[in-house]
């Protein structure tokens, strides 16, 4: 089939294309070169003047780094120093960083996130948290990317696992987990404020103030406004995907003893789309439905989390959360409760085994009201998930470890579930690790797969006859299973130089398909009824690479190339008729590669960019496109940051992702930001 | 079938790996360890720094560098300094449980794992001429004089001014012009 790579050409594409890239880099950096080229500073640092030393890098190897490094699994972090440096103002934009990730912005304000393919608006098969808390929405199997919304200055770092979580996070932690983690309170006193404005972004304000609360507290409180423009050209006369985004939060961390600590923070939103336009989704009779509603999402959650470490270095955490969301879409309405709690016991067994167990219990109540379009059934459902994990990290030899797990889980749709997992890792020496795994992870079924009630399309059959397509979810729910093997290679090559090599096979079975069932004429409305229904009729095997390298070339300048290469084939069962299933593998990039660029000019200035390629998509036929992003920025004083950010430099528009749903308009475009910061 | 196509992933990778390989061939240059560099600065800190008359016993006595606590430079520092003369003075690092016997010390490094004593030990040695050298952000408000501290991969220098005058330390402008003025303490 069409989508196996040709026979010995990968090798010399991805030579041709790093080359290319490396070209390119070479060429828009020239003054980075010319003021880089020093020769390697001596060893010895007693002979380095003031000047050198305070421009030196250190790599302050935490404990927890070493612990990432570690690790049995493909692992991404993204640093505030990334998230800073990016120039980007959302999060889905951040993420195109992380090899094995795909970010598709299918308009101004909707993007498809996905790991390892079967990207979608609500890409259904990757979990995210922020602080422990997850957006992943159980009513629709997938997180809203339009309602994520954030400072991203109070970001510390967002861990992005590729692969399989299920041991771990549970149900939905299948493709990978993407974990957003804030600051600690106490990490950001004073007062921040921000104004940024520009072509796409057109306001992102920031205000917010931190402080002590006695001798043991630290809080921080905050408010922003944004409001992203709508794009310049559109499917409509007027475009409706602009948005506007209102929050505030909280955040206050206690040290109740020097060995207990308590987190305690809050958020609320509103983000409310644009609505300048009535579209008309269906205007052949007997359906016609327009949209002119309000589009937007409210949310508010509220969370706790207590630590507490023992002498003996073991420590227990206790953490609760309660979310509120109501997402509302041209007339239809999804209101969720949820309530979540977990505790988690990390202690030292013998010498040997490092063991991690815990509890979780979720409840989640969920209210739909449809429009003419949308109907779940039924209207109201309360599930309840609870579930155990344990795994152990047993030590076998100085070099060598084998961690052993799994996640047992009981979810309201198809009883309990086990996911278990096993990583063997050999680190020969504290600068290489050689890791292996194999998973097994699954996707839990959602309110939508067992009752959604939709006409997806109207079909004129001549002579004044209508065919109406409807789509219905199943009662006979399945989960999607995943059984995944991967191997990766990391290693600190030098003081200068890192790079992290990944390869994995992926078996997917009982993937969700959508089945038509026998026509029937309605004689009342006078009409076709083309019935479709979910099952779980495919399977798909999915094998690919990820690599990416982090080279410190002079004290000054870095750079971060990246590739992910993926091959997905999806089979139907003898029994499917969906057709379509098998174009999934056409909605994620075959391959992508980029550069990332960081200099520091001196006196303050930094000048970074990235240059990605993104493959096509067979999909829609979306060509394979190249992005230019470069940022300025200027540290000045001690309180002033001001920076200016171009996203999409080399073209005034590009399409990302196919239009598979009722978005306005599918093209991402060139954009220019500037923004002031701060700090007293 | 895809899942036969084995020998184009096995390709895939080793194309992966040869990228890596060649990258390595350009990059000898390494980086540091943190305490590598603040090591260095505490050498460098001996040359623009001025100790008050009669500090020292002759023109040859070794200049002391001391850590209390916990030493988190392991024998970095010492292997660092050795051979190495300032004018015609040498230097000699000494590990103290406390600031007792800080009479001999003209540099005494408060690591960050002394925070909980960090006052006490600045209150024992001020005014007495001893260049005070810190981690903690709140170092020079606790009556510090010099904060190594790390912003990002780099190591800042921030000195209170009014602190070493009252120690009657002398700090050149060279290293003045480098570091961050810390702000007067009330």
């Amino acid at each position: 089939m069409s989508e196996s790579l040709p026979k010995g050409g990968a090798g010399r594409r991805i030579a041709i294309l790093l080359a290319r890239l490396g070209v390119t880099l070479a060429l828009s950096l020239g003054i980075a070169i010319v003021s880089g080229a020093q020769t390697p500073p001596p060893r010895d640092l007693t002979q380095f003047s003031l000047e050198d030393l305070m421009n030196v890098q250190v790599t302050s190897v935490s404990r927890k780094e070493q612990k990432l490094a570690k690790t049995g699994a493909a692992i991404f972090v993204i640093t505030q120093e990334d998230i800073r440096r990016s120039g980007a103002t959302n999060i889905p934009d951040l993420l195109r960083m992380v090899p094995g990730v795909d970010v598709a912005r299918v308009d101004h304000s909707t993007w498809a996130v996905s790991i390892r393919g079967f990207n979608d608006v609500y890409a259904n098969k990757v979990l995210v948290l922020i602080d422990g808390r997850s957006v992943y929405q159980p009513v629709y199997s997938g997180v809203s990317w339009y309602a994520q919304e954030m400072p991203l200055e109070n970001i510390e770092r967002i861990e992005v696992i590729r692969g399989p979580g299920g041991t771990v996070w549970g149900a939905n932690a299948m493709n990978g987990v993407i974990n957003i983690i804030t600051e600690s309170a106490k990490d950001t006193p004073g007062g921040l404020i921000t104004a940024g404005g520009g072509t796409d972004m057109q306001a992102d304000r920031l205000v917010q103030y931190g402080g002590k609360i006695g001798q043991s507290g630290n809080y921080r409180v905050y408010g922003r406004y944004a409001h992203l423009g709508k794009s310049d050209a559109s499917t409509f006369a007027q475009p409706a995907d602009s948005k506007r985004t209102r929050e505030g939060g909280f955040r206050s961390d206690w040290n109740l003893t020097p060995r207990d600590l308590l987190t305690v923070q809050g958020e609320i939103h509103r983000v409310d789309g644009g609505q300048t336009i009535t579209g008309v989704i269906f205007q052949t009779p007997p359906i016609t439905a327009t949209f002119g509603q309000p589009v937007g999402d409210d949310d508010g959650n509220l969370l706790a989390r207590w630590t507490h470490r023992y002498l003996n270095g073991s420590d227990i955490s206790l953490q609760a959360y309660y979310d509120q969301s109501r997402v509302f879409a041209n007339g239809a309405n999804n209101w969720a409760t949820i309530g979540n709690i977990d505790f988690q016991h990390h202690l030292r067994i013998a010498s040997r085994n490092d063991v991690v167990w815990g509890l979780s219990y979720r409840a989640n109540a969920n209210r739909f009201s449809g429009n003419s379009l949308v109907a779940v059934n039924p209207q109201r459902r309360t599930d309840s998930l609870y579930g155990a994990f344990v795994q152990d990290e047993i030590t076998l030899t100085q070099t060598l470890a084998l961690t052993l797990g799994s996640k047992f889980e009981h979810n309201d749709y198809t009883g309990f579930e086990i996911e278990p997992s096993a990583q063997l890792v050999w680190a020969p020496n504290p600068r290489q690790t050689v890791w292996l795994s194999a998973a097994k992870a699954i996707r839990q079924p959602s309110n939508i797969d067992s009752g959604l009630q939709t006409i997806s399309a109207v079909q004129p059959l001549g002579q004044g006859m209508y065919g109406l397509v409807t789509v219905s979810g199943n009662p006979n729910t399945k989960v999607e299973q995943l059984r995944d093997y991967e191997t990766g290679y990391r290693a600190q090559i030098s003081g200068r130089l890192s790079l992290d090599v990944m390869g994995f096979l992926s078996f997917y079975k009982n993937l969700q398909t959508t089945e038509p069932q026998v026509p029937y004429f309605n004689p009342a409305s006078g009409y076709l009824v083309i019935p479709l229904v979910f099952d779980y009729k495919a399977r798909a095997v999915s094998y690919g690479a990820e690599a990416f390298a982090t080279w410190n070339i002079t004290d000054r300048w870095k750079i971060s190339p990246g590739l992910s290469l993926l091959n997905v084939s999806v089979t139907r069962d003898a029994s499917s008729q969906d057709s379509a299933i098998e174009h999934t593998p056409g909605r994620a990039p075959r391959r992508s590669y980029q550069v990332r660029s960081f200099i520091n000019l001196g006196r303050g200035f930094e000048w970074d960019q990235t240059l990605g390629y993104t493959g096509p998509l067979a999909a829609g036929n979306i060509p394979g496109y190249i992005r230019l992003d470069t940022r300025l920025g200027w540290h000045w004083e001690e309180h002033w940051d001001f920076s200016l950010a171009g996203q999409n430099l080399l073209s005034p528009r590009h399409a990302e992702f196919p239009d598979i749903h009722f978005v306005d308009h599918m093209q991402d475009q060139r954009s220019v930001f500037g923004k002031i910061t701060w700090r007293f | 079938m895809a899942l036969l196509n084995l020998t184009d992933m096995a390709r895939m990778l080793s194309s992966l790996l040869l990228v890596g390989a060649a990258l390595q061939l350009r990059a000898e240059a390494p980086a540091f360890d943190e305490y590598q560099v603040k090591a260095a600065f505490l050498y460098n800190f001996a040359k623009f720094v001025q100790w008050p008359l009669g500090t020292f016993a002759n023109s040859t006595d070794p200049i002391g560098i001391c850590i209390v606590g916990q030493n988190p430079f392991g024998s970095t520092l010492e292997n660092m300094v050795q051979g190495k003369k300032v004018g015609d003075r040498t230097f000699a690092v000494r590990r103290l449980a406390d600031t007792q016997q800080a009479g001999q010390c003209q540099i005494l490094f408060i690591g960050a794992t002394e925070s909980k004593r960090t006052r006490g030990l600045l209150d024992a040695v001020k005014s007495t001429g001893v260049l005070t050298v810190g981690e903690s952000d709140d170092f020079t408000a606790l009556g510090g004089i010099i904060t190594l501290r790390l912003e990002g991969p780099r190591v800042h220098i921030q000195i209170a001014l009014d602190t070493a005058e009252h120690a009657k330390l002398k700090v050149s402008s060279k290293l003045l012009n480098l570091a961050e003025i810390a702000k007067k303490q009330p």
